[in-house]
């Protein structure tokens, strides 16, 4: 049985199909881990009580599956009353998950801005709200540019673990297919060349807001 | 031989009222029982060997250092009580750093009038009208739109100085401004300093630029591990170099 081009060309219409569920997924749970993530990074920031807590789910976070953050919200939380869509909690879980990650990142990014730049916005009489979003964010991103950019891949690439929750995305679409035809091959390359492509724009897209942070003024 | 300090303008409200100041970092005593009044219109140059706590004095007077004992007034508010006054004081000082600490991804006017914008809460056109004004004051108003990487160094000293005038401090406060500059570049800020002199500026300046004291300074602070060892009249400082300490720190200063 070997490598049938004509069936594998036949399934690129359904898969692509589920573009829309994988895109969804990605981009909800990016803005998800990154808003996450830079709290969590700021309320450890703040120390204390808090902080310490932060510091302890992170890791806690850090330590554990995706799949088991999936199963868990989707399967015990309704227990408890609450009850969410399969697509609503792949992209809970995905934000959840890849927050203690990029509160990582986001620790990297401010450690590397010299202390000077928060004493200067202390001295002109900025809040700290206005120092976090005038001062320190915007050179924070900067910093992380790339590595945030490998993190928004990595998000991209772990939607198919959605499909645990049937979620229509892209690789579980394949699958299906593959389970009704018998046929493998096929309707998986096609769903890693599709990933590889939307891989390949998110990269290139990340790469140019890299430049374009850059241009403005490198230290 | 504690010369007793002069005042020029003894019945003007001090801008700048230290009293027994006391700091530690750890177990390291870097203040000890500092008296200081600043009055309006003063131009004071503290001076002395590194680590004898002259920066560590200025940034306690801008509230970027704490302090554990004594009291520092800014017109009559105190820094370090509580988070209200602190803030009140501050507003009455500018403060010019070693290393100009401009903010890179912001040009040179938007570097100006954030703070005019968020802390004044001032319109842009008129936060830009201020800061061009004061990049004028500086000299270096077709500089407007650059970013900071893209100045010399004294340049972007220049620039930081404008920053702290935008938002009408009642005193600035220079952290050793030529320190790390090329020396090229040390005149054009002096000269920019010099000339806020001249304009009635209140400025307490920490730095090693004698000539500059000479000529702008109408006392001068010298400090000693910890202590304020001699305040004196510009004039006094130089001519009988008041203390033991202080002359053989102006000997090993001017001898190169």
């Amino acid at each position: 049985m070997g490598f049938d081009l004509h069936f594998a060309l036949s399934t690129i219409p359904t898969i692509i199909g589920a573009i829309g569920a994988t895109l969804l997924a990605t981009i909800l749970s990016c803005l998800g881990a990154s808003a996450l993530g830079f709290t969590f990074e700021m309320i450890r920031r703040g120390g204390g009580a808090p902080g310490l807590a932060v510091r302890f789910l992170i890791d806690f976070i850090r330590s554990t599956p995706v799949l088991a953050w999936l199963y868990f919200l989707y399967f015990v939380l309704p227990f408890y009353g609450i009850r969410l869509g399969a697509m609503t909690v792949g992209i809970l879980g995905l934000s959840l998950y890849y927050s203690g990650y990029l509160a990582e990142v986001f620790k990297a990014g401010i450690d590397a801005i010299p202390k000077g730049q928060q004493e200067a916005a202390r001295s002109l009489s900025l809040t700290r709200r206005d120092t976090i979003v005038f001062v320190i964010a915007p050179q924070m991103l900067r910093n992380i540019a790339a590595p945030l950019g490998n993190y928004f891949v990595s998000i991209l690439k772990a939607t198919p673990y959605l499909a645990v929750l049937a979620v229509p995305e892209m690789l579980g679409r394949a699958f299906d297919i593959a389970s009704e035809t018998y046929r493998y091959a096929e309707p998986l390359t096609v769903a890693g060349i599709l990933f590889l492509a939307l891989a390949l724009i998110v990269a290139y897209g990340v790469k140019r807001i890299e430049q374009r942070l850059l241009a403005a003024g490198r230290r | 031989m504690l010369a007793q300090a002069p005042h020029p303008a003894s019945e003007t409200l001090p801008l700048v009222r230290i009293v027994g100041l006391n700091k530690w970092f750890g177990a390291l005593q870097v203040l000890k029982d500092i008296e200081l009044t600043v009055r309006a219109g003063s131009r004071i140059v503290v001076c002395g060997p590194s680590g004898s706590g002259k920066s560590t004095l200025i940034r306690c007077i801008n509230g970027l250092e704490h302090f554990q004992k004594g009291t520092i007034q800014l017109e009559g508010t105190a820094l370090g009580r509580n988070p209200r006054d602190t803030a009140t004081a501050r507003r009455q000082t500018g403060m010019v750093f070693q290393s100009f600490n401009l903010f890179p991804h912001l040009t040179v006017l938007a570097n100006c009038t954030l703070a005019l914008r968020r802390v004044l809460l001032k319109p842009a056109s008129e936060a830009e009208e201020i800061a061009m004004h004061h990049l004028t004051t500086v000299r270096i108003p077709e500089k407007a739109h650059a970013y900071p990487a893209q100045l010399s160094g004294g340049q972007q000293q220049r620039v930081a100085i404008a920053r702290a005038l935008c938002l009408n401090p009642r005193i600035m406060l220079f952290d050793e401004p030529t320190s790390a500059l090329d020396p090229e570049m040390i005149k054009e800020v002096l000269d920019v300093m010099v000339a806020l002199a001249g304009s009635g500026v209140t400025m307490v300046c920490v730095t090693h630029e004698m000539g500059f004291a000479r000529e702008v300074a109408d006392q001068i602070v010298f400090m000693d591990e910890g202590r304020i060892v001699v305040h004196a009249s510009s004039r006094d400082f130089f001519s009988r170099a008041a203390h033991p300490r202080a002359q053989l720190f102006l000997d090993t200063i001017l001898s190169h």
